[in-house]
């Protein structure tokens, strides 16, 4: 199993609700060496399914707080989720699962990013995205490829650093 | 980083909402729910290929992939006019228990188990999945994630990811079980048994043995004498796959027994202004608003419904939890909306005998699992028991298969009438004038938990808890207190 995870919640048929799962789809092969990709319309303790067995995570989902312009996107820790999640349609409850797992003693991730976008109609079948959420798209892809990639170099870095008392010389 | 913060008022689409009206002395004059919708469905529909709505049905729903996957199957077999072969039938239904399994297992310990578990007045910060693992023990709530996955992954072998199932066709299944599979099934019924013998004892244990809550079950607040619907087979047992839809009247006494091809002669729709949900009736019995008795045609489906509906248990240790819940209750039916969580744990036990004896059934190795549709699709119809309740497709396509028509009656919906009864008088019962302190709020919530009603998509809700908004207002409108639930 992969050490990194990409979740991308929200129904993929239900207007600006696929945000996340067009950010897997569009990373879904240029990541499959470095992250698991998932795409999931899931909740709650389906959700502690997912996640579980991965040191990190970042989720990509949709928001409607009314306070930021549509395709504002909001980036937080795990730490930071409680309250913002609330909101979404998804009700992740990022930080009950991260209990239940310390609970249970599941692997959950020590570390987490959630990429909250902020949309406009997430309820309407077939919609497709509304024009602030598509312009958005690009840059989610783009964070999101940066965060991972990025992690990707610290692990690669703190492999080395490890790797080097044993080394010759 | 932008800081959000979350205004109750900017919110409130997408969650559920209670009013509660009180009058000038302080009395509750009249209260609703409000559930949101996923809107478009027969747009979307429209042109789409028959064959691909038990996998478009089945995204449209994070939490019941299954039932509209399981109920567009079937509605295929009706629109091109196809019997599957027996075997195809019993993998199918096989599928289902495990499906019905693991929802029932999800909604007792972590949705609506807090309420009973841990208690429905205890803090708010207890009455979470967090509380009942306490209350329960560490490794029941392994127990409870263990199966589940168990059932899921056996769900994904038989037919693809559990979200996005391509396991029903028209006329059959996409694959044959084999044998390595059928153990593993065999193996996994035999689990759920025991995982469903014991989670009727916590109920007996934690709730039974409890008079406070046997007082809170069977009071008047939680009460509605109105109709049940549940599908059962030949011999009015209750069956989730198949079978004949069977009504009850209040006295429990067989009113109707109708195919799903005629759900339109006995089902219709009353529409309310402040809802947008559409508040199925009996038609045979007719609107007479929001009341219950032999003279409303409000109905119910789910758990307890289906047990009322239904002469008895397939299966015989169900079948003896069956005898028990009536004998304790007063008798079949039974009127109490909270015995539904009871319900739920005896129907959990009886689909995980039912799929063992499936699996132990030797045909459900057959290889011959599929029935090639031949004829021009026209109308179909189907339906299943999901595990909210009764669950209608109805298709119309024209010469080439395309939909021209499509409709959806979800268990909500058939649930509708009953849930705004509930609602309405517990918070009558309840509430007293416009301060409200937690613990009673939750008892008015919990009038429409035992339901688990499906909030369209917002039903991604946190684990014990549920999303909600509730307004409590004068009667000339004007808003005395917002509360946030979440």
């Amino acid at each position: 199993m992969s050490g990194t995870l990409l979740l991308g919640l929200g129904n993929d048929v239900a207007g600006d609700d696929a945000i996340g799962p067009l950010v897997a789809r569009a990373l879904l092969v240029e990541l499959e060496d470095v992250a698991e990709v998932v795409e999931s319309s899931a909740s709650g303790l389906a959700l502690l399914e997912v996640l579980a067995g991965h040191d990190r995570a970042v989720v990509v989902d949709a928001v409607v707080t009314g306070r930021v312009p549509p395709g504002t996107i909001t980036e937080m820790g795990l730490d930071e989720v409680g309250e913002v999640v609330a909101p979404s349609v998804h009700q992740a409850g990022l930080p009950e699962l991260a209990a239940v797992a310390e609970r249970l003693g599941l692997t959950f991730p020590s570390r987490t990013r959630v990429l909250a976008v902020e949309v406009v109609d997430p309820w309407t079948l077939g919609a497709g995205l509304s024009e602030p959420v598509a312009r958005a798209l690009d840059e989610v892809v783009a964070r999101v490829r940066t965060l991972i990639r990025s992690w990707e170099e610290e692990a690669a870095c703190t492999t080395t650093t490890l790797s080097r008392p044993s080394s010759p010389g | 980083m932008t800081e959000i913060l979350i205004d109750p008022i900017t919110r409130l689409e997408g969650h559920g909402k209670i009013h509660i009206f009180v009058g000038d002395g302080g009395a509750v004059d009249h209260a609703y729910l409000q559930i949101p919708e996923l809107r478009g469905f027969e747009k979307f529909a429209q042109g789409r290929r028959a064959e691909d709505m038990p996998q478009i049905t089945s995204r449209i729903c994070g939490v019941c992939p299954m039932a509209h996957h399981m109920a567009g199957t079937k509605t295929l077999d009706d629109l091109f006019h196809v019997d599957p072969p027996p075997a195809a039938k019993k993998v199918r239904e096989m599928v289902y228990d495990a499906f019905m399994i693991e929802d029932h297992a999800l909604h007792f310990f972590f949705l609506g188990g807090p309420d009973f578990v841990v208690g429905p007045t205890a803090p708010k910060a207890e009455r979470n999945i967090l509380g009942v693992i306490g209350k329960v023990g560490l490794e029941i709530g392994k127990e409870v994630i263990g199966v589940r996955k168990e059932l899921r992954d056996l769900m994904v072998e038989a037919g693809g990811k559990a979200a996005h199932p391509v396991f029903g066709l028209p006329g059959g299944v996409s694959k044959p079980i084999s044998p390595e599979l059928r153990d593993r099934f065999v193996a996994a019924a035999a689990h759920a048994v025991e995982f469903g013998k014991f989670s009727l004892q916590v109920f007996r244990d934690v709730v039974l043995a409890n008079q406070e809550y046997v007082d809170l079950v069977t009071s008047d607040a939680y009460t509605h004498r109105t109709y049940y619907m549940g599908l059962v087979d030949e011999a009015n047992k209750v069956n989730y796959y198949d079978g004949r839809l069977r009504v009850v009247d209040p006295d429990g006494k067989e009113y109707l027994a109708f195919e799903a091809r005629d759900y339109l002669d006995h089902v219709a729709e009353h529409v309310e202004p402040w809802s947008y949900i559409k508040f199925c009736y009996l038609k045979d019995v007719g609107w007479n608003g929001f009341t219950d008795g032999p003279d409303s045609g409000v109905f119910a489906v789910a758990p307890l419904a289906r047990l009322n509906a239904a002469d008895g248990m397939s299966t015989p240790l169900a079948q003896e939890a069956y005898e028990e819940f009536f004998s304790t209750l007063g008798g079949r039916p039974v009127h109490f909306t909270l015995a539904t969580h009871w319900a739920r744990l005896i129907e959990l036990l009886n689909a995980a005998e039912r799929m063992g004896e499936l699996a132990a059934d030797p045909e459900i190795v057959s290889p011959d699992v599929r029935t090639i549709p031949t004829e021009t699709p026209t109308v179909g119809i189907g339906v299943v028991e999901a595990p909210r309740g009764t669950l209608f497709h109805h298709y119309e396509t024209d010469e080439r298969g395309l939909i021209t028509m499509a409709n959806l009656i979800v268990a909500t919906q058939n649930n509708a009438a009953r849930i705004a009864l509930s609602v309405d008088k517990a918070a009558k019962a309840l509430v007293h004038g416009p301060e409200v302190d937690e613990g009673l709020l939750n008892e008015v919530e919990m009038a429409f938990r035992a339901y688990d009603p499906c909030f369209g998509c917002a039903t991604h809700s946190l684990p014990g808890q549920m999303p909600l908004i509730v307004e409590i207002r004068r009667l000339d409108g004007e808003l005395l207190r917002t509360i946030r639930r979440d």
